[in-house]
């Protein structure tokens, strides 16, 4: 490799990191209901480690149909720099008290009384949270996007990716619910123009097919 | 060569932001793409009758008694309050399970309860979009260099006196052109006795050496 061009991947790689952090430093500050702490966020930016959640979410949208998505967010989550995941960990413990009934429980204390759905494979979040703490994420999220917005970086926001994570254990114990943003710092964000069936079709599987099944055979017919 | 007063500028511009943060809102991240978050803004009349409605509420609901305190305070220097409420049905088929039921078709028969505040149960992605356009707004309204903060207090008032309709979950954010930022540090409406005899009441062991010691 040219040294420039290595150099261009060593700088590029140090302003995802610097950039994650900028978001995470927005995503932290931005408003929380009643003005309580209830958020950390998560930085991954390790390729193997968002490798390990993108086949989480693979294995998750097997479990159903609705969650057949989650196989296309796991392609374009792939070609992400970093990822940062927001829980909300006041959510499925601690509710507002506020007796706001989002939740449809009419006030608080029916909410703590009643019983949480199983940690089965077919539930995301065991629910039912408290809503109007989990709006806080919200928040963060948009402060995430915002500030990413702001540096000009590319960013998705997937649940798909907050989910996985939870079920992976990579988050607080106390984590109810979870959303995360994806970035990229690349000429062509990997999370807009996406083809239909980009889990089958998408740069990393023509790049298995055109090269690397192809080339083999075709230099040892024609060498 | 008109000259236009400071007080005419500053009016204008408010108003003018406002239609920028209601902007923002409308186009911020929505998952699924589901912008169907209601945005309106909220006139003086109508703000005079959320702050006597959070009034009225009293020891029902200090906070929000506190809010409509604060919005009285609020009116009387440039403010603007913008109000975005949605619906509490999923259109997003996820089946995640944060709203207490399996499946979205569950969550959207299952019995609706009304209350003055909001009427659940209501989906997590309806609430995560509703507050992802507040903070839009609230964001836009931080790069215009305006005060800001989100109430849900005067949001749940607007639901309650029908100045929002046809929605079942809505935040407000509060927008003022005053003086000094009006929002925080808001040591104005309490005395120093009583702010005293609430932190008493409720700390009761920050002045006690001792936490086994018997009440009087």
């Amino acid at each position: 490799m040219e040294r420039s061009i290595k150099q261009y991947e060593t700088d590029r790689k140090e302003a995802v990191r610097i950039a994650a952090r900028l978001m995470l430093a927005s995503g932290t500050t931005t408003p929380r209901v009643g003005g309580v702490g209830e958020c950390t966020i998560h930085i991954v930016d390790d390729e193997c480690d968002i490798e390990d959640i993108c086949q989480k979410m693979e294995d998750m949208a097997d479990i159903k149909k609705s969650w057949a998505f989650f196989r296309r967010d796991a392609a374009m989550v792939r070609d992400a720099d970093a990822v940062l995941i927001g829980p909300s960990l006041r959510s499925l413990t601690d509710p507002a008290d506020i007796n706001c009934n989002m939740c449809g429980k009419l006030v608080c204390e029916y909410l703590k009384d009643e019983e949480k759905l199983p940690a089965d494979p077919e539930v995301a979040f065991t629910g039912p949270l408290c809503t109007f703490r989990a709006a806080n994420i919200a928040y963060a999220v948009d402060g995430m996007v915002s500030q990413a917005r702001n540096l000009g970086i590319d960013y998705g926001v997937y649940w798909s990716v907050g989910a996985a994570a939870l079920r992976m254990g990579l988050l607080p114990r106390a984590t109810g619910f979870a959303l995360a943003v994806a970035i990229s710092i690349t000429e062509k964000s990997p999370f807009r123009d996406i083809p239909l069936k980009y889990h089958e079709i998408n740069q990393r599987t023509m790049n298995d097919r055109m090269i690397n099944r192809l080339w083999p055979q075709f230099r040892s017919i024609y060498s | 060569m008109a000259i236009v007063e400071m007080d005419t500028m500053v009016r204008a511009g408010l108003d003018r932001a406002v239609e920028l943060m209601a902007l923002a809102a409308h186009n911020s991240f929505r998952f699924n793409d589901r912008n169907t978050v209601k945005i309106i803004s909220v006139g003086q009349e109508e703000m005079e009758q959320l702050a006597e409605y959070c009034f009225s509420l009293g020891d029902m609901s200090p906070l929000a008694a506190r809010d409509g305190r604060h919005l009285v305070q609020l009116m009387k220097e440039p403010c603007a309050l913008l109000v975005m409420g949605d619906k509490r049905r999923s259109d997003f088929n996820y089946n995640c399970g944060a709203c207490g039921f399996r499946t979205c078709k569950e969550l959207n028969t299952a019995e609706e309860m009304e209350s003055l505040t909001a009427n659940g149960p209501s989906c997590l992605f309806k609430n995560i979009n509703l507050g992802i356009a507040a903070n839009a707004a609230a964001s836009a309204a931080h790069r215009l260099g305006l005060h800001c903060r989100v109430f849900s207090t005067l949001a749940f008032a607007a639901m309650a006196m029908e100045v929002i309709t046809d929605v079942d979950v809505c935040v407000s954010v509060s927008v003022s052109a005053a003086r000094k930022n009006p929002y925080f540090d808001r040591h104005e409406f309490w005395t120093k006795d009583y702010w005293d005899e609430i932190f008493t009441k409720e700390f009761p062991t920050y002045n006690r050496g001792f936490i086994g010691a018997v009440e009087d």
